[in-house]
């Protein structure tokens, strides 16, 4: 079963990264535990976990601390591209790297469908469990 | 000799709680203090502190102001509370140079003459008797005057505040006197307090020093201070950091001693960092707290920079992770002080101190406390032990 989720997931991760302009693409934990990804052979997966989970943490409790609501997604603007990251559920976040040519609306209608799917699939896999 | 006149303690304190703890309740009377500098940097500060925390405790302080208009000068020295103004005795110097009638008791008449000025400070010592004096400052004689006619003024005001039994404070910053004019001013002091400013990234440090001008007399490092609305001179450290391996207490220990704190950790384990802003007895600090797990290691790299001190929490309980704490130590570099927290040394299995700094191969000189942060154990005491280091003492 877990075994499974963890295809689920990649399956996941590849359909975004077959989209047009998208650079890669992670699964990890708030703690900034690797689940799964999609990247290209010059990044360092575990290190872009840890990070993308460190910018989604201060990002939520400056929101708290600003009282602008419940956090959705932190994005990175560069000028080369964006970082989007996601909160995935409770436990999870998705990071989407994306070149500056992308089509944005499209995008992130992807990103949303897949962190739901996301959510899914790691509730029921830890029911599972 | 007199004594002291009365409500006045053998001491006067600076109100910065650790200082004058190393100064054994604060600066002896009579004493002369020099607070000097080389540059233009924040002097008057402490000159304004120091006579207030006088006023507060009930003794009469004369100010001398050669610069500002007194009005001036008592509407800025509200910045530290509420003080009877009438303990507070101004020699204003001002009024006379701009034509006006002076509203103070006391009030010097012609600038120009040295006697004038003389004769006014001395006779404003004789009446109110005060317990501390503040000359802001001596530059301004010394510009106007020939040197030897001010050493021999300087001379004579130290040599009535001794006769007097009080404090005196003079205030300089150096233009023109020569290496050999500046050692016979030090010599004439007992104390003197350095100050020393410095602009890194659009943010300006103070800090000062203070040496005893006895052989074998006290001397601290350079301690940084802030200035608090009502409070007055604070030391201040910008930032401690508290670090250690994973599940060591590090969120716990800055959330214990903090007076607010502030956590980003996801599933029980800290991610960005924890922060914390620390206010105890004339200490101000911000904490930072770090992640263990070192796939954070970015993040401790961000904010192991410009820190004035460490706490190490290490968990006595699981002493197979010491040798990750030692290397945790080596990341911050050397030359900064450090205090080592053995946590949860409430949990069986939790090693001696002792054998910590054995394991850990510590220098003897390195403080081991141990601490229950989840109680708030031992925690204030490591840090109090820890700003005793940054300030030092020789």
């Amino acid at each position: 079963m877990l075994g499974d989720a963890t295809k689920i997931l990649q399956g996941i991760l590849t359909e975004l990264r077959r989209m047009p302009a998208v650079l890669g693409a992670t699964i990890a934990r708030r703690d900034g535990i690797l689940i799964a990804h999609a990247l290209p052979k010059t990044m360092d997966p575990k290190k872009i976990a840890a990070m993308a989970a460190a910018i989604v943490g201060t990002s939520e409790m400056a929101v708290v601390e600003m009282g602008l609501g419940a956090f959705n997604s932190s994005i990175v603007d560069t000028h080369i591209g964006k970082m989007i990251a996601t909160g995935a559920g409770e436990e999870a976040i998705l990071v989407t790297m994306v070149r500056n040519d992308a089509n944005m609306g499209l995008l992130l209608l992807s990103v949303d469908k897949a962190v739901q799917s996301i959510a899914e699939i790691l509730k029921a896999a830890e029911v599972a469990a | 000799m007199q004594s002291p006149p009365k409500a006045m303690t053998p001491r006067a304190k600076t109100g910065i709680p650790v200082l004058d703890e190393r100064l054994q309740g604060g600066f002896p009377r009579p004493s002369t203090l020099l607070l000097f500098s080389d540059k233009p940097t924040e002097k008057r500060l402490f000159g304004e502190n120091f006579a207030i925390q006088g006023v507060k405790a009930g003794e009469t302080c004369l100010y001398v102001d050669f610069f500002r208009a007194p009005q001036l000068a008592r509407g800025e020295l509200k910045r530290f509370g509420p003080a009877d103004p009438s303990k507070l005795v101004l020699v204003d110097a001002t009024s006379s140079q701009l034509l006006l009638p002076s509203r103070e008791k006391y009030h010097i008449d012609n600038i120009d003459s040295l006697a004038t000025i003389r004769e006014a400070i001395l006779a404003a010592m004789e009446a109110e008797q005060p317990g501390r004096i503040v000359v802001d400052s001596m530059e301004f004689l010394v510009d106007r005057f020939p040197k030897e006619d001010v050493l021999r003024l300087w001379r004579e005001l130290i040599e009535a505040a001794r006769a007097a039994r009080t404090v005196i404070c003079f205030l300089f910053i150096n233009w023109t006197l020569m290496e050999r004019e500046l050692d016979e001013i030090r010599a004439m002091s007992d104390f003197v307090i350095e100050f020393q400013s410095s602009l890194r990234g659009g943010i300006i440090r103070n800090s000062m020093r203070i040496s005893q001008m006895e052989s074998n007399g006290i001397r601290t490092n350079w301690i940084p201070y802030t200035f608090r609305d009502l409070v007055g001179l604070t030391v201040y450290f910008p930032r401690i950091l508290v670090t250690g391996p994973f599940n060591a207490g590090k969120s716990t220990v800055v959330k214990a001693v903090s007076e607010k704190s502030i956590s980003i950790d996801r599933m029980g384990t800290t991610v960005a960092f924890d922060y914390g802003n620390v206010n105890i007895t004339g200490i101000e600090a911000e904490v930072f707290g770090t992640p263990g797990q070192e796939r954070f290691e970015f993040i401790f790299k961000i904010f192991a920079r410009e820190v004035s001190g460490v706490l190490l929490v290490v968990d006595a309980s699981h002493p197979d992770e010491l040798v990750r704490a030692r290397q945790m130590l080596d990341l911050v570099g050397p030359r900064i002080p450090y205090v080592v927290l053995a946590n949860k040394s409430d949990l069986p299995g939790a090693i001696p101190p002792e054998e910590i700094a054995h394991r850990m191969n510590l220098a003897d000189d390195v403080p081991v406390i141990p601490t229950v942060a989840t109680e708030n154990r031992g925690v204030r005491d490591a840090l109090l032990i820890l700003a005793e280091m940054i300030i030092g003492v020789r």
